[in-house]
């Protein structure tokens, strides 16, 4: 007969405290993109399980696997810049592991590159994005400009909510730096730098709705993608 | 599909949890169009989220795309808010794979679980540019078909649909595709096609059935008006279970679903015979699969999904002859990978010490029994085998054990029901409440909640209590007071489940083909996804019944005679009439029937059908 003490114990028994830090380099497109933060946590925990890599849990009496995504990614958005940081108890060669994760992926999530953690997650401060664009009867070269007079207003301004001040507004011009800017048939392309990270974070679906608000139109089509995450002194996070 | 492709994605972020619309998880399908012949749009008619954990949609899944040159893919129902956002943008219902547009499929099968999912296939021929009424789509394809439970009375929706299948899918849906691969090239037109499918055993085609009617409104005869349509249609069954098609690969769905891990069937038909229960009767004999098949289904799937939580799918595991050794066998290898083993449907009666050791696993959470009665008498009625000294002493076992969470189901409304049984449910609770605290405080949990929950009993076909009438609204609502006003402790939580879903399914579960305009009325003025409480709009399905002469009470609360000619009685489930009239006079005597294990009660199912007691 057990004691209420007895099965308390954690489930893992043969508990591991060694463990192995990779960070790993993902492909985030196509279908993929509309995989919630949340429900991508679970697709990657399930690709490992599948791909037989052994994660090492957090040792308690609700074991998880650690996983760890530094920089959300809004939903829709391409990318193949994401990073992804794992531990795991066994020692992997950085290409074995990307190339057996690769086999157990669903299409549109890729390994890029297997590596060590360099940085600390609290170094990413920027990040870059490429945005196609069109409006409902416009030619991109008219979107375009119309974006240029935009981002040449003296102030930006959106409604930003937080749970300790409530909504109050907050001025995104200085924030935005237009990388460059272009256009194609009915479409205009912008490339963006935005600060990214945990201390100010600011998505590129914040400056298109503040974009909308002032032609007072609305986007017809719009592709994202993430090209960079950088540091303050613009290095790539590794 | 670029063109629908490039038009859900603009969509999909102005909607909840959009990676429900787009496909590409892992373990779905994918096939060169070129190379495939027929295609296959398997819609659950419901969202996501319930549709992709259905496990008859998993299996025939796999077995159709098992089939080089055919092609199945997942349809489901979409949320009202993506509905809109299709409508307003012309895109017609496609399929999760390819992403094209459902309509040019060869076949479009519906799987009919619940009744309340009849308007939602409306909503979905609708969506894909299809009109709802069989006699309206002229062309060949797409062939609406449907499947499942409900299909053992599919009359009030017999209208809408070119066949139905009738009893388990294994072999008879690649029968079915095998067939139009070979008429296709030949261009038959559909009633040609329908005909030669009439032959297959199990498939019934129901512009082939006249139904006549008495003057009181009840079904005069059911004859078939071609040679092709045999005048009873026998349900398929698999004898040799254990060699039966088992999926080796599950699609893993990105959003949580409501049953998000891998299942492995472990037996299927009950022994039991509860006089309520459909399933009970519809998927009988019961056959049960080989230790080391489904420990291989374990394993198999368990590395191609890399779920960490695997269960056992049954109407009753407990039930499996060799059920400790196949636990043994399981856990075994779940504790080894850090997998969850969990197992539903286990009956009180089985349960040992030793299941209840093996299920401790790394929380105690909780323990479901179904009494379904409140007392010996009216248990005996429903011949739900279960006394209270039974349950007392698992309840005495678990809380020992820590559990805190008692949860016991009941129904409300059952035939020969008198308020001392309402009473006993509370008088049951109460006593599973008592024995928490006589347990010592070294041995039990910190506190205890006894849940209570009532649903309302609804009579089926193919059960002993066909015959019945279902209680009135009037009465139910007596019962559900009486029952509140005998619960004095705080830790017992009553609740119910709503009863005007249950008085819509009364009159669907046991229609006849007169209910399809009914159906299609309420379809139009908005009903769609019913088994959502926040969707769920009894008022319009009341003007529907109003402006269609519509008596509910005809349906679902009259008592039938023995004689009687039920709207599903050219229907063949192999469980003889007589058994069912030979039940229902014990039901109100008050006497029970052995199950299958303890001796044959001649239910009608002949031996080839492969049961373990049955010969």
């Amino acid at each position: 007969m057990f004691t209420v003490a007895e099965m308390l114990q954690p489930k893992n028994q043969n508990l591991r405290l060694t463990k192995y830090e990779y960070r790993l380099v993902f492909e985030k497109t196509g279908r993929a993109k509309y995989i919630s933060h949340l429900d991508l946590m679970r697709c990657f925990q399930r690709a490992f399980k599948r791909a037989g890599i052994p994660l090492w849990y957090t040792q308690g009496f609700n074991p998880h696997a650690y996983l760890m995504f530094p920089l959300a990614l809004s939903l829709g958005t391409d990318s193949s810049v994401e990073i992804l940081d794992i531990a795991l108890t066994e020692q992997l060669p950085f290409d074995e592991l990307r190339d057996k994760m690769n086999t157990s992926m669903p299409e549109g999530l890729r390994i890029v590159s297997a590596g060590e953690p360099v940085m600390k997650h609290t170094e990413i401060v920027f990040a870059e994005y490429e945005v196609d664009f069109s409006v409902k009867g416009q030619t991109g070269d008219e979107t375009a400009r119309c974006f240029s007079d935009f981002l040449s207003q003296e102030k930006i301004e959106v409604e930003k909510r937080s749970k300790k001040r409530g909504a109050n507004l907050v001025d995104i011009k200085p924030h935005i730096n237009l990388l460059s800017i272009s256009s194609e048939g009915e479409y205009a392309r912008v490339s963006l730098r935005l600060p990214a990270g945990s201390e100010f974070n600011l998505n590129t679906n914040v400056v298109f709705e503040a974009f909308e608000a002032f032609f007072g139109g609305r986007i017809d089509m719009i592709y994202t993608k993430r090209t960079k995450i950088l540091t303050r002194s613009l290095e790539n996070f590794i | 599909m670029e063109e629908i492709r490039n038009k859900v994605e603009q969509l999909l972020l102005k909607t909840q949890k959009p990676a429900r619309y787009i496909g590409g998880e892992h373990g779905s399908v994918v096939k060169d169009k070129s190379k495939v012949d027929v295609r296959f749009a398997f819609c659950f008619p419901d969202v996501y989220d319930v549709g992709m954990s259905h496990l008859g949609m998993k299996i025939l899944y796999g077995l159709k795309n098992a089939v080089p040159n055919f092609w199945c893919e997942r349809v489901f129902m979409p949320e009202k808010d993506f509905e809109a956002l299709m409508r307003e943008n012309d895109i017609p219902l496609y399929a999760l794979e390819s992403l094209d547009p459902i309509r040019d499929f060869d076949f479009i099968g519906f799987t009919l679980q619940y009744e309340l999912s009849f308007t939602n296939v409306l909503e979905m021929l609708d969506l894909a540019g299809l009109p709802v009424y069989a006699k309206d789509r002229k062309g060949l394809m797409p062939i609406v078909v449907g499947g499942g439970p409900c299909v053992c009375n599919p009359e009030p929706i017999a209208a809408f649909f070119d066949l139905f299948i009738l009893g388990e899918g294994e072999e008879v849906n690649l029968e079915l595709m095998h067939l139009y691969e070979r008429m296709k090239p030949h261009n038959p037109s559909k009633e040609e096609f329908l005909r030669e499918a009439a032959k297959i055993e199990g498939i019934y085609v129901p512009q082939f059935y006249d139904v006549e009617y008495n003057e009181d409104g009840t079904v005069a005869s059911i004859t078939p008006n071609v040679p092709e349509a045999k005048p009873k249609i026998k349900k398929r069954v698999i004898p040799d279970f254990d060699h039966a098609y088992y999926p080796d690969s599950f699609v893993v769905p990105f959003t949580g679903i409501v049953h998000d891990r891998v299942v492995v069937e472990v037996l299927r038909g009950c022994i039991r015979g509860c006089r309520f229960c459909q399933a009970g009767f519809i998927y009988r004999p019961f056959r049960e699969k080989n230790i080391d098949t489904i420990a291989n289904e374990t394993k198999t799937l368990c590395e191609q999904t890399g779920y960490e939580q695997v269960s056992l799918s049954s109407l009753s595991t407990s039930d499996h002859t060799k059920i400790i050794e196949l636990l043994t066998r399981l856990s075994d290898y779940t504790d080894k990978e850090n997998i969850n083993l969990s197992l539903p449907s286990l009956r009180i009666d089985t349960m040992s010490k030793e299941i209840v050791d093996r299920l401790a696993a790394v929380r105690k959470s909780g323990l479901t029994f179904a009494p379904e009665a409140g007392t010996q008498r009216l248990r005996d009625v429903i011949n739900k085998n279960i006394t209270e000294e039974e349950i007392m002493r698992t309840c005495r076992l678990a809380f020992s054990e820590g559990y805190q969470a008692v949860k016991l189901y009941f129904m409300l409304g059952l035939p020969d029901e008198t308020d001392e049984d309402i009473e006993g449910i509370a008088d049951l609770a109460q006593k599973v409440v008592d024995l928490y605290y006589e347990t010592p405080k070294n041995l039990r949990g910190k506190s205890v909640q006894v849940s209570v929950s009532c649903a309302t009993f609804v009579p089926k076909p193919f059960t002993p209590f066909e015959f019945e009438p279902q209680a009135t609204p009037e009465q139910i609502k007596h019962r559900q007071g009486h029952l509140l006003d005998c619960i004095k402790s705080k830790k017992i939580k009553i609740s119910y489940h709503q009863m005007n879903v249950s008085i819509l399914e009364g009159v669907l579960a046991r229609g006849d083909r007169r209910l399809a305009d009914t159906i299609y009325c309420a379809w139009k003025k908005g009903c769609t996804l019913d088994s959502w409480d926040e969707h769920f709009r009894f008022d319009l399905w009341q003007e529907a019944f109003e402006e269609c002469h519509t008596d509910t009470a005809f349906y679902a609360n009259r008592r039938r005679s023995y004689e009687e000619v039920a709207p599903w009685s050219h229907l063949d489930y192999l469980v003889s009439h007589e058994f069912f009239v030979r039940e229902n006079k014990k039901a109100h005597e008050g006497k029970t029937t052995r199950n299958c294990a303890e001796g044959c009660s001649g239910c009608g199912i002949k031996k080839e059908c492969g049961g373990v007691y049955c010969g």
